[in-house]
């Protein structure tokens, strides 16, 4: 166990495989489920499958390349130049993340739809309809605008670490800034750039929501209308399909993020600007309004609306129940507590490389790219035999399935940029392999692992359908208060816990962005 | 916000209050004479509103009806902020009865009950989607309901087969705007609408709303696939607009930015109940798919605990009180007689829904995919 001074190994890699069987073990339901179905060849090949998949192949293309878009450019302004109001843009940049993409939708719909608010607004002067904003352009719109941050955080954070005076001695080489971003910058935060885009792409893939909303075919569509119409084979065989195309998206990022780490020696540059954007400082704060004001200010309008607007038809029905309030924060904050600690050892093996840790570290993402309604009737199949079942542990259960890959990005990445020869001296003065771990790298990793369980809780406050599957009888969250009003048409009762869940979770960004002394990739 | 917290905190003060013989309940349920309940009167529950000047509703009444003790989980595809009230009504009813309520949508709550087997924790399931609740007969997975339940509501609104019961109802309606027609003005045909000109470019439907494709499933099964798919080309052509749920049809019929739309009839008394005076009607087709009459159910599940306490909760969302409550509080149709509907609704007996068994309207696959071919999906 005390091979060259390394810390032992024998614990972290047995947990990292504990951990990653775990979560890979609702995905065996989904298997056996497909493989049971009578008939698979004809129902797995039909002709409607491959528009299906077409249609999900474009959605998260798309999506990806423009978060990539969006996100570089900004999380660059953001970190290397004197862009004024440089912290309040970044965190606004980074907040569309904490608007849970079907409210988004739900709002964009209604403001941008047919006989939408935009479009009664415009009637008197003459304007009968608006552009179509149903179908791939909408879903792409949404998903882009909610998910592009993962990206811009991930980004940054790695743009951060990039030693300012390497960049300056460049410019001092080459003045133009454009070859200086793309031959100095661009190489050390690709495998940033991949991380945050693969959490775009699987979300792109797994969000049933917003293609529901758009009327867009993606296989999650179709497997919700398959188990709303009774046909739970159909429904399997597809999920299956689903979990093979999250497959090949983690092949293709891994194949392009190459084995360019650099290790240690990351000693964050604190944020020097270093470049004058001169004339071009005020398009620069123009473009890192843009998509944030948009992402914010639609729903958030909606939802003001709604709230305001004082018709009976919108208002009546039960009242808001601030136990909610409670209850969200409270099974946040255990998956959060809980993703931080299952992240640990996976991010640790990892970010020293060998298969174990390789494989670990892919093998989180496929619960994250599981639809919710797949997730939660896997978890239900293996939760209802035990004792278990609607309790909280196994709702937190289920929330790290579904999160535990933003953890463990994150907290892999500050191992990543954590330099072994701390570890050695430590060792050579005598501490224990437990010490050298708890009094060197933790306080080391520490900023990292709490921004991805900030992340984790962000995302969990937000999370619908599993909640909606394994929560405890009698057991009401804000999200779940929100989708029961809306369901049942009471949308100013949706109004209220809506907008306290974006509150929160505005909090948790805050505590994201405050800790990014990490490079991520 | 504060309103509804304060309403609740109320609540609990009005049980304690009505327990000790207080006024401010309505009717003969207000626990006054004998302590058999020791809760506070379902009008209380109500709360106040448009259904104060109502006669006290007849039929059975909580008081006889076999007591509810123990813990029941209910999974319900009715919401909280529909059903949550009643629950409370019951459990303060009844010292030593619980609900534990699973809310979810319909089909996710059925699709969670066949995964589950036999573990099942549910020992009821409530429901608007009566597909939902045939689907789940089907596969077994329900337990007759005894005749004193089963002959609560009118014979129609039951399985015939007495594996569920109906437990309220609503129609399918023409929401139209009073000062744009009086009320023999609107057709009485659904087919009658798309080839009128007084209402080219002048209404709403809401295609994705569940009830909406219950009453287009209805049409083809009544009249067949052409035939529906020559209706709602024929809409579509006549300038139809589309509207995200029937909440807003309603809204957008009394504002007069449409003329009259395709709705539940609950949604127009919601309007009604927030502003008598908007202008707005309730018009009803003759004895065709416009008209269609469906139920909100209930059954109780092979894998309930106590089949008896589970059948007894069922009959309790049949009692005068119930009923009461679903007709001032969801402004839907009572299902027994003895309890009207609200405000000027025509009696259930006046209407004239088409002859449909409920249970084919889980059909609704075909339905889809007529619907994303005529392109309105």
């Amino acid at each position: 166990m005390q091979r060259r001074g390394r810390i032992g190994e024998v614990l972290p890699t047995a947990a990292s495989i504990a951990v990653a069987l775990l979560v890979l073990f609702p995905l065996y339901w989904v298997v056996r489920r497909a493989v049971s179905v009578d008939g698979t060849t004809e129902l797995l090949f039909r002709a409607e499958n491959l528009r299906v998949f077409g249609n999900t192949f474009v959605l998260v293309v798309l999506v990806t390349v423009a978060s990539v878009v969006i996100s570089v450019p900004l999380a660059y302004v953001t970190t290397f130049t004197d862009v004024p109001f440089r912290r309040a843009l970044t965190v606004l940049v980074a907040l569309p993340l904490v608007v849970p993409s079907y409210i988004g939708a739900f709002g964009f719909v209604t403001a941008f739809g047919p006989r939408g608010e935009l479009q009664s607004a415009l009637e008197p002067y003459g304007v009968e309809s608006l552009p179509e904003i149903y179908g791939l352009t909408g879903a792409a719109l949404v998903i882009t605008l909610y998910t592009y941050p993962y990206v811009f955080i991930t980004t940054r954070a790695a743009l951060r670490s990039v030693n300012p005076s390497v960049v300056e001695a460049a410019r001092t080489l080459n003045s133009k800034r454009g070859s200086v971003f793309r031959e100095v910058v661009l190489p050390q935060v690709k495998p940033a750039v991949g991380a945050g885009s693969l959490l775009v792409a699987l979300y792109a893939l797994s969000d049933f929501g917003t293609p529901a909303i758009m009327r867009f075919d993606v296989y999650t569509r179709v497997i919700y209308v398959n188990y709303n119409t009774w046909s739970p084979d159909s429904a399997a065989l597809l999920s299956l399909q689903l979990v093979g195309l999250a497959a090949v998206v983690l092949v293709a990022e891994t194949a392009l993020r190459g084995r360019t780490e650099t290790r240690g020696g990351g000693v964050s540059g604190d944020g020097e600007s270093v470049v004058e954007l001169g004339e071009w400082r005020a398009p620069a704060v123009v473009a890192c309004l843009v998509p944030p004001l948009l992402a914010l200010a639609v729903p958030v309008g909606v939802l003001f609306l709604w709230l305001f607007r004082g018709e009976a038809s919108y208002a009546s029905g039960g009242g808001f129940e601030v136990e909610t309030v409670y209850n969200s924060v409270y099974v946040a904050g255990l998956a959060a507590v809980a993703a931080a600690a299952a992240a640990l050892p996976i991010a640790y093996t990892s970010a020293r490389g060998g298969i174990v840790g390789r494989f670990a570290e892919k093998a989180v993402y496929f619960g994250y790219a599981l639809p919710g309604v797949v997730l939660g009737l896997a978890l239900v199949f293996f939760g209802a035999p035990t004792r278990l079942y609607q309790t909280i542990p196994l709702l937190v259960f289920g929330y790290i399935v579904r999160f535990l890959p933003e953890s463990v990005g994150i907290t892999r990445a500050s191992f990543v940029q954590f330099d072994e020869r701390l570890a050695e001296a430590s060792r050579t003065l005598g501490s224990s392999p437990r010490k050298t771990f708890l009094r060197v790298m933790l306080p080391l990793v520490t900023p990292g692992v709490v921004a991805g369980a900030a992340l984790v809780f962000l995302t969990t406050m937000k999370e619908l359908p599993v909640t909606l599957f394994l929560r405890p009888a009698g057991f009401e969250t804000l999200v779940t208060q929100v989708w029961s009003a809306y369901e049942e048409g009471f949308f100013g009762q949706a109004a209220v816990p809506a907008l306290i869940l974006v509150g929160i979770s505005a909090l948790s960004m805050l505590v994201i962005l405050s800790m990014e002394k990490y490079e991520v990739g | 916000m504060n309103d509804g917290i304060d309403r609740r905190s109320l609540l609990k003060y009005a049980g304690i209050a009505g327990a000790a013989g207080a006024t401010g309940c309505i009717g003969p349920f207000d626990g006054g004479d004998g302590n058999e309940t020791d809760g506070t009167g379902i009008g209380e529950f109500i709360g106040s509103g448009p259904g104060n000047d109502r006669p006290a509703p007849e039929g059975t009444s909580v008081e006889d009806m076999p007591d509810l003790e123990g813990t029941l989980t209910v999974y319900s595809g009715r919401g909280q902020p529909l059903v949550g009230d009643l629950f409370d009504f019951l459990e303060s009813t009844y010292d030593g009865f619980e609900i534990d309520p699973a809310y979810g949508g319909s089909a996710d709550l059925a699709n969670r009950i066949n995964v589950e087997g036999s573990n099942s924790p549910a020992d009821v399931f409530y429901t608007v989607n009566v597909g939902a609740l045939g689907s789940l007969s089907e596969s077994g997975r329900t337990v007759a309901l005894p005749d004193e339940v089963l002959g609560l509501p009118r014979e129609e609104f039951r399985d015939p087969d007495g594996e569920w019961v109906g437990t309220s109802g609503r129609a399918r309606t023409i929401p139209y705007n009073t000062e744009e027609f009086d009320e023999g003005e609107v057709p009485d045909d659904i087919f009658a609408f798309p080839d009128n000109e007084s209402f080219a470019d002048g209404m709403g439907w809401a295609p994705t709303y569940g009830s909406f494709q219950d009453f287009v499933t209805a049409m083809r099964i009544l009249n067949g696939e052409e035939e529906t798919r020559a209706w709602l080309e024929g809409m579509v052509e006549s300038g139809v607009s589309e509207y995200q749920n029937e909440q807003i049809i309603a809204n957008a019929v009394a504002d007069g930015e449409i003329v009259a739309g395709f709705a539940n009839h609950y949604y127009i008394q919601r309007v009604l109940s927030g502003n008598p005076d908007a202008p707005l009607g309730t018009a009803f087709t003759d004895g065709d798919a416009g008209s269609l009459f469906n139920v909100a159910g209930a059954a109780v599940m092979d894998t309930a605990d106590d089949e008896e306490l589970a059948a007894n909760f069922v009959r309790h969302l049949l009692s005068a009180e119930a009923q009461e409550f679903f007709a001032v509080r969801t402004e839907e149709y009572p299902l027994i007689p003895g309890v009207d509907p609200l405000g000027n609704l025509p009696a259930i007996d006046e209407l004239n829904p088409p002859e449909l068994d409920l249970t084919e309207l889980a059909d609704v696959e075909p339905t889809l995919e007529l619907m994303r071919d005529v392109g309105i999906l």
